[in-house]
């Protein structure tokens, strides 16, 4: 069982041709829930986190979805894997710089369940896409195997007790990951953000909290998780993706019809660099990557290659970069191997075409 | 970094942490790296700060009977201790709770097996919205079933 694997396996973020859709990458929702009668991971005692892990660990491994998951812990893993599993938002940065944490993993990556971070646990479930009921359904389901055979922090009055009262209450962090080129290109993201922050959604980049947008690719999130139920809290968020949605087709639209050839030259430029350049940085990699995908959305590229832009954006991360290497690199030896995995697998791309969506 | 421990001076996120033992008696204090070379972090001036820090710090009021968690170590935090802190914190952080959340009742979901009170609380409400509006509408049949509604989980909620 290693991090190798998690990088070999094909899953649908990466890989499943039509799981992919335009504008949001992918859906998460993640549940805060702590073991009653314990104290929380950032106050407890070694003997006590051990323990915790212990139950945990063995309770989420005796359930149908875990059936063969990779069971990690942070204190075995070397800092190249532990970055891996950061950058693929299997674990969080915080889980990953504390030695104690430990993380199980479904073997489609689709489940993440991280023990000992700043709760005795974290369900996460993703899904390429935007299907925001099916992962919350897969988060019910375990949520309710959970509570049957762990004793759950719980009060009538404030919901899931958590150690953080931004948690408290549901324990419920909904979030899409949305791709938002035309309204970057247009000059609104600053007006959505602030939108979006004042209707009660986080906006951040594509590492989370305190992170750049690279890519034009941003995550919409909860914040209130106490006096709203799981319902409504997922209408919201659900409410505000279809509409940024919406803005966004209408941005690109608007953008390919004004801009006309320059629209297409974007897109041309970006796939022309990224086949013949020898070095490509993470940050540049990414802007131009954004472009393809871009150009898939709007008929410029086949639809059909979305999915490998998809997987050059995560495995372009320099963890991945180096984990794929099997050594540490320094920031030449990351550009180059990230430069010629691109080359390789965009080689047979076909010419860019004017715009049809 | 879930929870930074921050500066005892200025409340900016602690990079300097000194720990000073004098006679078996334990004395731990962070400060930025302003304020470190401000005290001459290193050099006993800086136990000097950290002693009137230290005096000006309030005592811990309340401390958790299950997991000695303290209102102090909360406020460096961010975090509580255990579950139980919770309830033993509860009325100090009411407050705060508007703060961050807007509401202090949770109305989402119950752990398996257990009575699902958010969602009864939350029918409770629209039920009782309903038969106001269904009394304004002078559907009475209607309020009246709305009315046995609401006594039948107003019944529920109080046997907690």
């Amino acid at each position: 069982m290693s991090v190798q694997e998690i990088l070999a396996d094909e899953n649908e973020l990466t890989h499943l041709l039509g799981a992919q859709q335009a504008v949001v990458l992918s859906t998460r929702v993640r549940l805060a829930r702590n073991l009653d009668g314990f104290p929380f991971p950032g106050w407890a005692k070694p003997a006590h986190r051990k323990e915790i892990a212990e139950r945990c660990i063995d309770a989420l491994t005796k359930l149908p979805r875990f059936r063969k998951s990779h069971v990690f812990k942070m204190g075995d893993l070397p800092d190249l894997e532990r970055a891996v599993l950061v950058e693929r938002h299997l674990v969080s940065k915080e889980l990953a710089a504390g030695k104690s944490g430990a993380a199980v993993i479904s073997r489609d990556q689709t489940c993440s369940v991280m023990v000992n971070e700043e709760d005795h646990l974290r369900v996460q479930v993703v899904k390429a896409g935007w299907h925001l009921r099916g992962t919350w359904n897969i988060a019910e389901q375990l949520d309710d195997a959970l509570g049957a055979s762990l004793g759950l922090a719980f009060s009538d009055q404030l919901g899931f007790l958590t150690a953080c009262p931004t948690n408290v209450g549901t324990g419920l962090r909904a979030s899409a990951m949305v791709h938002l080129p035309g309204l970057c290109l247009a000059g609104h993201m600053e007006k959505v953000t602030r939108a979006l922050s004042q209707d009660g959604l986080a906006v951040r980049g594509w590492l989370g909290e305190g992170t750049e947008a690279a890519g034009n690719v941003f995550q919409i999130s909860n914040q209130q998780t106490l006096g709203l139920s799981e319902d409504a809290i997922l209408r919201h968020l659900g409410g505000w993706v279809k509409t940024l949605v919406d803005q966004e087709w209408n941005a690109r639209r608007k953008l390919a019809q004004e801009e006309g050839e320059r629209f297409v030259d974007r897109i041309a430029r970006s796939l022309g660099l990224l086949r013949h350049a020898r070095l490509l940085s993470s940050s540049e990699s990414m802007n131009m990557l954004s472009h393809l995908r871009l150009g898939c959305d709007m008929g410029c590229l086949p639809e059909e290659r979305r999915h490998v832009v998809d997987r050059l954006m995560i495995e372009g991360q320099p963890a991945h970069v180096q984990a794929r290497q099997g050594a540490e690199l320094d920031s030449d030896g990351r550009d180059s191997r990230r430069a010629s995995a691109v080359r390789e697998a965009l080689r047979d791309f076909p010419e860019v075409g004017p715009p049809t969506a | 970094m879930s929870n930074p421990l921050k500066c005892s001076v200025c409340d900016a996120v602690a990079t300097v942490h000194l720990t000073q033992i004098v006679q078996g008696k334990v004395t731990k204090v962070d400060f930025c790296e302003a304020c470190a070379a401000k005290g001459g972090a290193g050099d006993a001036a800086v136990f000097k700060l950290a002693d009137a820090v230290n005096a000006a710090a309030p005592a811990p009021a309340i401390t958790c009977p299950q997991c000695g968690f303290t209102d102090v170590e909360f406020r460096r935090r961010g975090r509580l201790g255990c579950p139980s802190c919770w309830e033993v914190f509860g009325v100090a952080l009411g407050g705060l709770l508007n703060k961050v959340q807007h509401e202090a009742h949770h109305v989402g979901r119950a752990p398996a097996g257990t009575l699902p009170v958010g969602q009864l609380r939350q029918r409770l409400l629209e039920a009782q919205q309903e038969m106001t509006a269904a009394i304004a509408a002078e559907d009475y049949e209607a309020a009246a079933q709305l009315r046995d509604e609401v006594a039948r989980i107003a019944a529920q909620l109080d046997t907690l």
